[in-house]
């Protein structure tokens, strides 16, 4: 070990890469796939219905849309509760409302849905079937963003997938070839163990001791790495104003803990796979 | 001496009616081609690649040969190595394998103590068949040798004492009786005092004490020595070969190839070689 200094660092740094690009996906991931839920969660479909209906009309029309498949509850919001949250949130700019003769927002009703239908398919459906009620002006909901990020995440998780896959193989040939190096700087080393009678697992165990640490070093290296990164970028990324119900978080110390051992279990791997060929004599 | 005759072609045997009581076997090698054409024009010693002798103290017919090497050939790839060789090597012998360079010294030392396997033959250490011995078997075997390289072979990252401990820790002593036992015999080497020296800061004939020291320090059977006062000058040879003998006499079976005649015959008092295929006597250490 005392004469590897060199190679264990440059396997450590290579290690770190991999596991802070790793780490990253991950921290994508686990963050999409969470702002997804709660955007999904919070998912609303808002009928505009036309001006000036009969109170019976309206009646009507929510219990028709009461009636569709996966709608949860309906909620009248009139024009006039409406115009005053829009004038709450806007707050002090509220004057410029003060201009307009009369209320431009139309009634809406505000279609929560089931828990069990929130996926993009449904939420279409039913938008459309909210649509083709007679009365019903416009449907809104967040579609063309939604699915757009949607596709992007689905997407990911696939790529992603693949990209776990080939660096869990890169790590595995760094590593194997690292300690392949080692190896070969301790031959004579070796060699002189098998002679004085060592068994396998007396001249194996060190290496693989050895592959451990490496492992755990830069699996730990990649996730503090990318923390820092971390620290560094997403506060200056104004989430706040692009996800108000959701806040970026690190990832979670169950997963951080998953890919140190990873990087460990590929550290063994990658000393295993030299080994058996190195020391087959 | 029933072990020592199973091919007439390739080996003679003779007894002497010496005070010294040598039984002397010389063994005839292949050599591969080029280089038996080349020995044969330019030395002496033409057709018998190694000429080994062997000493032992009681010769009875009861007892077994410790090492029975019985038609053994080596090759590596196209080339042989060794071809046909057989002996035995008695319990508490002192074995001399000599002959010129490249005549398979160190490839038949290899051999005895598994560090590459034979092609053809039998060897038999101890009662134990090494062609029948598993993958696992083998570091138990080797614990079985102390071997002695003409480069020393010491791990330059590790202190003198290291060097010599290592030999019980492969075999998992306590390590209160390590200590005692690596100092002891540092002790009988005389380099006890660089104990925790690193190799590289000693001479050669140092060094080589210290290989001396992990050859002995297990307790061996066997003491196999490849060209050990091979790279030293002859004060530190001596010395080695001193250490060799006081092994010797603790009881070890000694088996040393050199090509040194002048080693042999100063501990000997004579040397058989063979000249243009008959055996020649030498007298004993000049003067």
């Amino acid at each position: 070990m005392r004469n590897n200094a060199y190679l264990h660092t440059i396997c450590v740094i290579t290690i770190s890469l991999a596991v802070f690009i790793l780490s990253a996906f991950a921290l994508f991931y686990i963050n999409a796939t969470e702002l997804l839920d709660a955007w999904k969660k919070g998912v609303r479909v808002v009928a505009y219905v036309a001006d000036g209906l009969s109170a019976q009309r309206m009646t009507a029309i929510k219990s028709r849309i009461q009636a569709l498949d996966g709608v949860e509850t309906v909620e009248f919001v009139s024009k006039q509760s409406a115009f005053d949250a829009l004038k709450a949130d806007i707050g002090e700019q509220s004057a410029l409302l003060e201009g307009l003769e009369e209320n431009p927002l139309p009634d809406a009703f505000e279609v929560r849905l089931a828990q069990s239908f929130v996926n993009l398919e449904a939420i279409g459906r039913l938008a459309a079937g909210i649509a083709s009620i007679e009365g019903v002006d416009d449907v809104e909901y967040a579609q063309k963003w939604l699915s757009r990020f949607a596709g992007v995440y689905n997407l990911f998780k696939v790529t992603g997938l693949v990209l776990v896959g080939m660096f869990f193989i890169a790590i595995v040939f760094i590593v194997a070839n690292t300690i392949r190096l080692i190896l070969y700087s301790r031959r004579e080393e070796i060699e002189i163990m098998w002679i004085v009678g060592a068994d396998e697992s007396f001249i194996k165990a060190p290496f693989y001791l050895e592959s451990l640490l490496l492992g755990l070093a830069g699996g730990v290296a990649g996730v503090v790495f990318l923390y820092l990164a971390y620290l560094g970028t997403v506060p200056n990324f104004a989430p706040e104003i692009l996800f108000s119900f959701y806040e970026i978080r690190f990832l979670p110390a169950s997963i951080w803990v998953v890919i140190v051992f990873c990087s460990m279990v590929v550290g063994w791997a990658g000393c295993h796979f030299s080994i058996q060929r190195f020391l087959k004599i | 001496m029933a072990s020592v005759g199973a091919s007439k072609k390739n080996w003679k045997q003779h007894s002497l009616s010496s005070p010294h009581k040598y039984q002397i076997v010389s063994l005839k090698v292949n050599f591969y081609t080029p280089v038996r054409q080349k020995i044969g024009k330019l030395i002496a010693i033409q057709d018998g690649g190694v000429a080994v002798l062997i000493q032992t103290p009681v010769m009875s017919p009861e007892k077994h040969a410790a090492v029975r090497v019985i038609r053994v050939s080596k090759q590596y790839g196209q080339i042989t190595a060794l071809s046909d060789i057989s002996l035995s090597v008695f319990e508490k012998a002192f074995v001399f394998v000599t002959g010129p360079s490249g005549a398979g010294k160190s490839t038949l030392i290899k051999l005895l103590y598994m560090g590459e396997s034979f092609t053809n033959g039998a060897i038999i250490v101890d009662g134990v068949n090494l062609a029948r011995v598993s993958r696992k078997q083998i570091p138990w075997l080797r614990r079985k040798f102390g071997v002695i390289f003409q480069d020393f072979k010491l791990i330059a990252s590790k202190t003198v004492f290291e060097n010599v401990a290592l030999v019980l820790e492969v075999a998992r002593s306590r390590p209160d009786e390590i200590k005692d036992r690596v100092y002891a015999v540092l002790e009988t080497v005389g380099i006890a005092e660089r104990a925790n020296e690193y190799p590289p800061v000693l001479s050669g004939g140092e060094q080589q004490r210290v290989a001396v020291a992990r050859a002995m320090v297990g307790r061996p059977k066997f003491i196999l020595a490849d060209e050990p006062t091979g790279s030293l000058d002859p004060d530190s040879a001596g010395h080695i070969f001193g250490l060799l003998q006081t092994a010797h006499r603790q009881g070890t079976t000694i088996i040393l190839a050199t090509h040194d005649a002048s080693l042999i015959r100063a501990h000997c008092g004579s040397l058989v070689r063979l000249e243009n295929g008959r055996m020649q006597m030498q007298p004993a250490a000049d003067g």
